[in-house]
């Protein structure tokens, strides 16, 4: 990760992605050590059902990609500043998911190595597990 | 007592250590939108805290301080969210947590599934797989299929078993039920196995004899109600329109030989049943059944590859559902208990640390690991469903016969190349889905929807349902906490 903390933070707060619409297409230029291709992917996938997503290096700004971002149907009519904002907010979830995905994946790692490495089917959680509802663990049938 | 050494321990820290931002480290967790104010966020091991929409920012950018909210700090410790050192120091603790999410995997196939026949008596407009042909063995299972699914079936690792038979109407070949039932009992013996049995039935051609014999050997009855007459019957063809009557008869005669508990109804829900949610659940309730199974629409046949036509489906399935669960909600308000069932499933996962055999809504996918057909023509596929694409030609789900050898069927090739897809943690936007360990993998939907095993999310109708259903559900419990009582009331039974 190219930025502290701190410097991050600020950034998603002024929330900085240039865009601009040709046609009816939504050209967005981000910069790429805030919103990394994983996180773009991420988040336009979402929008690929009803979009066409392109995602490209961007040759007029260094260190920028560029998302062009175009409806499928050409006949829907384009509601860019709901979209734009839509975006900019799963642009930041994305990114949060990331630095979760990034920061955790050797712990989680570790967790599931450990969850299912040598394992005995008469092992009990060896501390107490919490159990918010008092379920009997022995009753795990709902259905099928 | 000046020149004593500043001793750490984990109850006290120095002054500093709390105004420090960003002394947590983070661990695994996931977070999705509920309502325009409450987010949740959940973790590796599918606890959840619901909390004010940007908490998750705040946490994650280390900008949220102990000091801002003490009782979140305790509860993102106390709940694996953060750890106050880079490996938490009850890291055993998570991955036991994490190895009982998973424990329904430990004994390997439980539910097997005889197609003993596919003759039926009825015709049913959605049902792809049923003959009314009156040539008898053509269509039941042979001895011999039976015998080798019943060998496969002992070779299961799973002490506790469950063969369930179904058809066509399976009532109508009861002598090849009786005779499963007889060799499996003597087989049981010999491998020491605990065997379920249970029917499947629209009860039309039920006896006193085959009530007995049901009584005698434990056998549950599982059948099917679409609501009201004018639901089941338009739902349920046959010729003397009368199949409303005799499921009701049916479930009356059941309940007095075999007992109340041991008849269970499953609604098949059609278009027309979308329009009659308040009907459906009022004729569950004064039936005597105080559960009901709001099922989707099956896609197998009418919504396949149309994904406009399945999301418009899917949301006028959403607004059924969540009418006839409100519906069932305002019941046990008024202090009747009357549980909504694929609700419950979804809430036993989010309530309480302990995974749920359900073979539709697990990761990994219920397919072979949880669930195995045996077809009539002794071919043997990974779900139910994958009999009914195969009676439309596509055998992708075909493992082999019941003459293969175990390891071929549950461990060959074909199990190899279906488990690439069957384990959510893996595929395109579910991994980073928040209600990712309360939902699942269906590689079979996906194929049969959208002609992938991968699937597509943004457009798939198991998306759609689940993550609205999960998402509505938080909902409810956070907007009303008699509601979040009834919801645990569920979980744990009648109380
Ligand atoms: S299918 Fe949808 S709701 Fe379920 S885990 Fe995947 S993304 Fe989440």
């Amino acid at each position: 990760m190219g930025l502290s903390m701190l410097e991050l933070l600020q950034l998603l707060k002024r929330r900085k992605v240039n865009y601009k619409i040709v046609d009816s297409t939504i050209e967005l230029l981000v910069d790429e050590s805030i919103y990394s291709v994983d996180v773009l992917h991420k988040c336009f996938y979402w929008y690929s059902s009803g979009y066409d997503i392109t995602i490209l290096r961007s040759d007029i700004a260094d260190g920028c990609l560029q998302v062009q971002i175009s409806p499928k149907n050409k006949s829907n009519e384009f509601e860019a500043d709901c979209l734009i904002s839509r975006i900019k907010q799963d642009l930041i979830d994305y990114k949060l998911r990331d630095i979760v995905t990034k920061e955790t994946q050797s712990i989680r790692e570790l967790i599931i190595a450990k969850a299912f490495a040598y394992y005995n089917l008469d092992t009990n959680p060896a501390t107490d597990v919490s159990d918010p509802v008092g379920f009997n663990p022995n009753h795990d049938h709902v259905n099928g | 007592m000046d020149n004593l050494p500043v001793k750490n321990t984990r109850k006290f820290k120095t002054e500093e250590h709390y105004n420090n931002s960003s002394s947590y480290h983070l661990l695994p967790f996931r977070f999705h939108r509920i309502t325009s104010l409450k987010e949740v966020l959940v973790n590796e091991i599918g606890d959840f805290l619901l909390v004010p929409i940007g908490t998750a920012k705040a946490i994650i950018t280390k900008s949220f301080t102990r000091n801002e909210n003490e009782e979140l700090y305790g509860d993102l410790i106390a709940n694996f969210f953060i750890s106050e050192t880079p490996i938490p120091e009850l890291l055993d603790v998570l991955a036991v947590r994490y190895r009982t999410r998973k424990s329904f995997l430990d004994y390997f196939t439980s539910l097997h599934i005889f197609v003993i026949t596919l003759r039926c008596e009825h015709t049913c407009h959605y049902c792809q797989v049923s003959r009314v042909n009156k040539d008898i063995d053509a269509f039941n299972m042979q001895k011999h299929h039976i015998n080798a699914g019943i060998d496969l079936m002992m070779k299961s690792p799973n002490p506790d078993i469950t063969m369930e038979f179904q058809g066509g109407e399976a009532l109508l070949a009861f002598d090849k039920i009786i005779y499963a039932v007889e060799r499996t009992k003597v087989e049981a013996q010999k491998y020491n196995k605990n065997i379920s049995y249970v029917i499947c039935t629209n009860l039309a051609p039920l006896t006193d004899d085959i009530l007995h014999y049901c009584k005698s050997n434990n056998i549950l009855i599982s059948t099917s109600l679409d609501g009201p007459d004018y639901i089941h019957n338009q739902n349920r063809h046959r010729p003397q329109k009368n199949s409303y009557e005799l499921a009701i008869d049916g479930i009356r005669k059941c309940r007095e030989t075999l007992g109340e508990e041991n008849v269970s109804a499953l609604l098949t829900t059609t278009a027309l049943s979308l329009k009659y949610p308040f009907e459906i659940v009022d004729e569950y309730y004064s039936q005597g059944f105080r559960n009901i199974f709001l099922r989707p629409i099956s896609p197998y046949g009418f919504a396949t590859h149309n994904d406009k036509k399945n999301k418009y489906e899917t949301s006028t399935f959403l607004d059924f559902y969540k009418t006839a669960l409100g519906r069932i909600i305002e019941y046990n308000l008024q202090g009747q208990f009357y549980r909504e069932d694929y609700a419950s499933i979804i809430l036993k996962k989010v309530l309480t640390p302990f995974p749920v055999g359900y073979v539709d809504l697990q990761s990994p996918a219920g397919m072979i690991n949880n669930v195995i057909v045996f077809n009539y023509d002794g071919k043997v596929y990974a779900t139910d469903e994958s009999r009914m694409l195969a009676e439309m030609n596509d055998y992708t789900f075909l493992l082999g016969t019941v003459e293969d050898s175990y390891e071929d069927i549950f461990y060959g090739a074909k199990a190899l190349e279906l488990s690439e897809y069957w384990l959510n943690e893996t595929l395109p936007g579910c991994s980073e889905c928040a209600f990712q360990g309360y939902c699942g993998s269906d590689p079979v939907f996906n194929y049969a929807t959208q002609g992938s095993l991968v699937g597509f999310r943004p457009t798939s109708a198991f998306c759609q349902k689940n993550m609205e259903i999960i998402r509505y559900l938080f909902e409810l419990m956070d907007s009303d906490k008699r509601i979040e009582k009834v919801f645990k009331s569920w979980i744990v039974g009648r109380t």
